[in-house]
């Protein structure tokens, strides 16, 4: 090497070396100022959502940040009592078999045009009916959207569906513009990264990875809303990064559990922030046990109610859960009342019993104090189903059930379930909804055994009178004997136990004490956010 | 000046020794120290290490102990660590040696093999190993050792390279002396020292590899590592530290250990360094 | 610098390219083959986020994403896509995969890039260092530096920065690779991507910088016994002068190797970095890809990591020889 070539390389060393210091030092030296602009609200999603849309993808990430843009037919206030969105008044016939409503004037998507009922029409029969995950199922019994005139849109019922009443929120079902999805590939439209909906925000852009930015539709038909300018999301994939963007005032919202759940007290007494734990009531996530009746061991009812009475939930929801879960009665939990029965058979934690039960069935310890080995499989979503697996693992040891966990990433979770039965017991987020017959229905009534069909009757349960308690309380269109229905369904479902439910873990909400009207309903973060502020 | 870092130099070979010793005398007599499951709650969650006599190193967040915790996981942590190091180290020499050795198609098959294992980014691919197969701590070890070899063998191919050119292997050759004698009796010890750090170096990897994928939440959640004990420890980062910080240290202090036995080692085996020194 | 035979570099590059294509196309079948024994596929994926999914709709993705092709059908698909640079769409978030890796390259290339200078530039000046003090404190402190930052996990030290500069000091922002408040550009943007980026590239320095040192430290150690070197200070050739023109060009041959497997190996290698620090580079893409059995962007970033770590390698084995002229090229 000529001596030319090596000073060039010690230049370019040197050079280097010095850009290097430049950037350590503008990271050392200079106070991070966290400030955002006025007008301004930096919120964060987890995980990153994958489209903007919520009509062909139901995850939640999904649903936060589509509310914001798309909107429904209606809203609904704490009491799950629809309120007037898209829609404003309606009715349903006497019969059930169809659903009139007047549409609000004076509405336009973010492209100018105005919303009309034949976009109502278009968005139900056309997108939400085909492509939905859930609203094949909710609009399943839709025959027909009949539009007399723009502002009115009339869904024919074959047969009445109770439940359609609480899924018109636009995050679950969005009214989506005809105009734009007419005669294109509804799936790979460019609409479903950059939505075009009638919503406060409108998108601007999205950097995968990193962030997404929506700002103020000046045309919003609720004049002077929403109050913010512009609204920022940031992706954290990280839990502890996203307490410490929170502590560093970078960060100032973000729902569903945003942080860890032993950091929540901390935050609860810390003036600088406000926790909410309202806001869930119309997702009313169960973390639950299904077990496969196909196991030899499970088949038996006696094991079932011994793996009930081995756990101590208190304990668990205190530890595992840090205090923030409801202990379960049954499959419906408190947060939907007009639904709930506390008079179900109980399981209390009780080892001796336990212990009993499981003698009674035929399986005795061996020397080493055990009766049997199950396997528990579960989807590895942060932390807490680890410390929930163990935890169980300790408790069904002290009764003689040897648990292996086998923590597995989503897709080999839904494969080894519902796809091939290959389980014994599986742990999950079982997702309630706002109405059983959406939400439970599928994991209770012998017609949802689908092999390869995810989230519904994976343990083979199948009891008649379940069944037709199922179906009936689905097209009942009188409330009361409806509650009456779910209340026996409570007692039967504890009474087989198909599914051992633990807990509701409660998903907080964490602001920064200067953000206002985060939370104004059992939406929570799910709303359209046009009131919400940082002062 | 020169006498002290004699001293000074044994000493931290000393100190290297007797911390891998503690550490694989915690690994033994985990069962004997701690009778009970390590994995039963035995006192309140989050106890701060001190806070009670029975649990001197504290409680993790579900209430079991940190030392009990400690003593088991060495055994996993150290099992994963030499267990794949080793399968690496081995895999690693013979594909380097005869790549390096003979050079030509025999290099160029084998690195083409070496390349196909390389291609995939280390971590990425014993993520994916781990994903395809599930987190179990004979899956764990494969991954690692899977990512850890092209690296032994590039270095070993890279020194034979230059080994083969020197006078004594040419020496060698014309005595007609055979070339696995040459390959392993006379370049490999040349070039021991050079794998032995690499070793040290790879099961500090492999330890921390495995807190990598545990931190990523790939750990085996039927055993305990100190890996999934900082992977579990992590949301507690801010209130209770210590849940990371005592399997942290631990980490850290085997890894420093294996570093300076390495050192010892490599001190000792290489013949120029000791003429220097002399 | 003597350059035998000037023209044999370039046929070396000729058949090495050769090489390098059959090398990614044997890695892009056999991952191919490696991800379909990964249980569930993108539509379960999909569904399992989504909460709920019936047959139906699960049937419809599959027809959408052609997984529902036979698997011969699928590979070739696959390659042919990979021949005409014509990568397809991502199942999972239904957009181009040129836009979606263009989108999160630069952010992984600037971390690799910062970090591994950083960690060159002290490593081979701790590692000479040390390897000139041998046994006397500036290698003991050198070495031990180097043990520490080697000894503890990377993640560990990123999480414990943020504590630090980010949520005590207030120094650096805890994550992202720019405040999205603000609008970008100018010398206000480089600067504020630097502030950004000082963290995660020194997390990822620090890993590196251990490893460069002792290599660095090692191999002088062994040249500076050679007879050569004691023939150069015989002739009273300053010590500096020593140990940088003469040992260290022959001690970096490791290090080369090192460093190019580092490079190639570096777009995967940064998940970790990039989940602590929320950087939005190819890891993290890669990551999530592999979670939501995104095969068509996974094995696409898996085969575009193969043309790195091939090009970091023939790269290596071109600079073996123009560091110690006894290395042949083959």
């Amino acid at each position: 090497m000529s001596d030319d070539a090596k000073s060039a390389i010690l230049l370019d060393r040197r050079q280097l070396l010095l850009l290097g210091s430049a950037a350590l030092a503008s990271g050392a030296l200079m106070p991070y100022a966290a400030s955002a602009a006025e007008g301004t609200l930096v919120m964060t999603i987890n995980p990153e959502p994958n489209a903007m849309v919520s009509a062909f993808n139901t995850a939640s990430p999904v649903a936060v940040i589509s509310g914001k843009m798309t909107e429904g037919l209606l809203h609904y206030d704490f009491d799950l009592k629809p309120q007037p969105a898209l829609a404003t008044s309606w009715e349903i016939a006497p019969d059930g078999l169809s659903m009139t409503f007047k549409l609000r004037d004076g509405v336009k998507w973010h492209d100018g045009k105005p919303f009309t009922s034949a976009d109502v029409a278009y968005s139900i029969m056309e997108i939400l009916k085909q492509h939905h995950p859930r609203g094949r199922g909710v609009f399943a019994k839709v025959t027909a959207v009949e539009t007399p005139d723009p502002l009115t849109a009339i869904i024919k019922l074959g047969e009445p569906t109770p439940a359609l009443l609480y899924a018109l929120a636009g995050w679950e079902s969005p009214m989506l513009p005809k105009h734009v999805y007419e005669g294109t590939d509804v799936l790979r439209n460019p609409a479903n990264n950059a939505p075009i909906g009638t919503g406060p925000f409108k998108f601007v852009e999205w950097q995968r990875g990193s962030h997404i930015i929506l700002e103020k539709n000046p045309d919003y038909w609720d004049k002077g809303k929403p109050l913010l300018d512009k609204l920022f999301v940031r992706i954290y994939p990280e839990p502890s990064a996203r307490v410490a963007a929170f502590e560093a005032g970078e960060l100032h919202l973000g729902g569903d559990g945003p942080i860890p759940l032993n950091e929540v007290k901390r935050f609860q007494d810390n003036p600088a922030f406000k926790v909410e734990t309202r806001g869930t009531e119309m997702n009313n996530s169960l973390d639950v046990l299904e077990t496969n009746l196909r196991n030899e061991y499970l088949a038996k009812p006696q094991v079932r109610k011994a793996l009930m009475h081995a756990v101590n939930r208190d304990l668990m929801a205190k530890t595992v859960w840090y205090g923030l879960a409801e202990i379960l009665t049954g499959p419906i939990p408190k947060t939907l009342p007009h639904f709930y029965s506390a008079d179900v058979p109980a399981y209390p934690f009780d080892v001796a019993k336990a212990e009993a039960l499981l003698d009674e069935a035929g399986y005795k310890k061996d020397a080493k104090g055990t009766r049997f080995k199950l396997r528990l499989i579960y989807p590895t979503v942060g932390d807490t189903y680890d410390r929930a697996g163990q935890f169980l693992r300790q408790q069904f040891r002290k009764v003689g059930v040897e648990l292996e966990l086998q923590s597995v990433d989503v897709p080999t979770f839904i494969r080894r379930v519902y796809g091939e039965y290959d389980f014994d017991l599986s742990m999950f987020p079982a997702s309630v909804t706002a109405d059983p017959s959406i939400g439970l229905q599928r994991f209770y009534q012998s017609g949802a055994i689908k092999q390869g069909t995810p989230f519904v009757n994976a343990s083979g349960y199948k009891n008649p009178e379940m069944d037709a308690l199922l179906l009936k309380a689905a097209v009942e269109p009188d409330a009361g004997k409806r509650a009456a229905m779910f209340k026996r369904f409570q007692q039967i479902a504890m009474e087989d136990l198909p599914i051992l439910p633990l807990v509701r873990p409660i998903y907080v909400t964490v602001a920064n004490a200067k953000a206002k009207n985060f939370v104004t309903g059992p939406e929570g973060v799910r709303s359209h956010y046009a009131t919400l502020s940082l002062d | 000046m020169r006498s002290i870092s004699f001293i000074l130099r044994h000493w931290t070979t000393a100190l290297g020794i007797l911390l891998l010793a503690a550490v694989i005398l915690m690994a033994l007599t985990a069962h004997l120290v701690f009778p009970g499951d390590p994995y039963d709650m035995v006192g309140a969650p989050l106890t701060w290490p001190g806070e009670s006599a029975d649990t001197l190193l504290g409680t993790d967040s579900l209430g079991r102990d940190m030392a009990a915790g400690l003593f088991y996981g060495a055994r996993v942590s150290l099992l994963v660590g030499f267990a794949s190091a080793l399968v690496a180290a081995i895999v690693g020499v013979l594909v380097g040696a005869f790549a390096g050795y003979y050079g030509g198609w025999t290099d160029d098959v084998l690195m083409r093999i070496t390349e196909l294992f390389q291609t995939t980014p280390q971590f990425m691919l014993a993520l994916a190993v781990v994903a395809v197969l599930g987190p179990s701590v004979t899956v764990i070890i494969l991954s690692l050792s899977a990512v850890s070899w092209p690296a032994v063998a590039r270095l070993v191919r890279g020194e034979f390279m230059v080994m083969r050119e020197r006078a004594f292997v040419h020496g060698c050759v014309v005595a007609g002396m055979s070339d696995l004698r040459i390959i392993f009796a006379q370049i490999l010890p040349n070039v021991l020292p050079v794998i032995i750090v690499m070793s040290t170096i790879l099961v500090a990897t492999a330890i921390l590899m495995e807190s990598a994928l545990s931190f990523l939440g790939f750990g085996d959640p039927n055993v305990l590592t100190w890996g999934t004990m900082i992977g579990m420890g992590r949301g507690q980062l801010r209130d209770a530290w210590y849940i990371i910080a005592i399997p942290g240290v631990a980490l850290l202090l085997t890894a420093l250990a294996l570093n300076l036995v390495g050192e010892g080692l490599n001190d000792a085996l290489n013949p120029r360094l000791k003429q220097r020194k002399g | 610098m003597s350059a035998p035979r000037r023209n044999l570099p370039f046929r070396f590059i000729g058949k090495r390219i050769l090489q390098a294509v059959l090398t990614i196309l044997g890695i892009a079948i056999i991952n191919f083959f490696l991800l379909q024994l990964a249980p569930g596929d993108a539509a379960e994926a999909l569904a399992g986020e989504a909460g709920t999914a019936d047959a139906g709709y699960l049937a419809n993705l599959r027809r959408e994403f052609g997984l529902d092709r036979p698997l011969w059908e699928q590979l070739a698909t696959f390659l042919m896509r990979i021949a005409t640079f014509n990568l397809g769409y991502s199942f999972r978030y239904g957009e181009t995969i040129s836009t979606l890796i263009l989108s999160r390259l630069p952010a992984t290339l600037l971390l690799m890039a910062t970090s591994i200078v950083i960690a060159l530039v002290i490593g081979i000046l701790f590692g000479v260092t040390a390897a000139r003090y041998f046994n006397r404190l500036p290698d003991r402190l050198i070495s031990l530096v180097a043990l520490l930052f080697y000894a503890t996990p990377p993640f560990w030290i990123g999480l414990m920065m943020i504590l630090v500069f980010s949520v005590w000091l207030g120094w650096a922002p805890t994550g992202g690779m720019r405040d999205i408040t603000a609008p970008d550009g100018g010398i206000a943007g480089v600067f504020d991507i630097a502030r950004h980026l000082a963290l995660p590239a020194l997390t990822q320095a620090f890993f590196y910088l251990a490893i460069y040192t002792r290599l660095v430290r090692a191999g002088m150690l062994e040249v500076l016994s050679l007879d050569y070197i004691r023939v150069a200070r015989a002739k009273g050739i300053s010590e500096q002068r020593v140990a940088y023109r003469h040992a260290l060009r022959n001690a970096v041959l490791p290090l080369v190797t090192v460093v190019g497997t580092n490079i190639g190996g570096f777009l995967g290698g940064a998940v970790l970095t990039e989940t602590v620090f929320s950087w939005p580079g190819i890891g993290r893409l890669m990551f999530d890809a592999m979670l939501q059995r995104d095969l068509n962007l996974l094995l696409s970033i898996l085969v575009l990591s193969s043309v790195f770590v091939v090009i970091a390698n023939l790269a290596v084995d071109l600079i073996y020889p123009v560091i110690n002229p006894t290395v042949e090229l083959r």
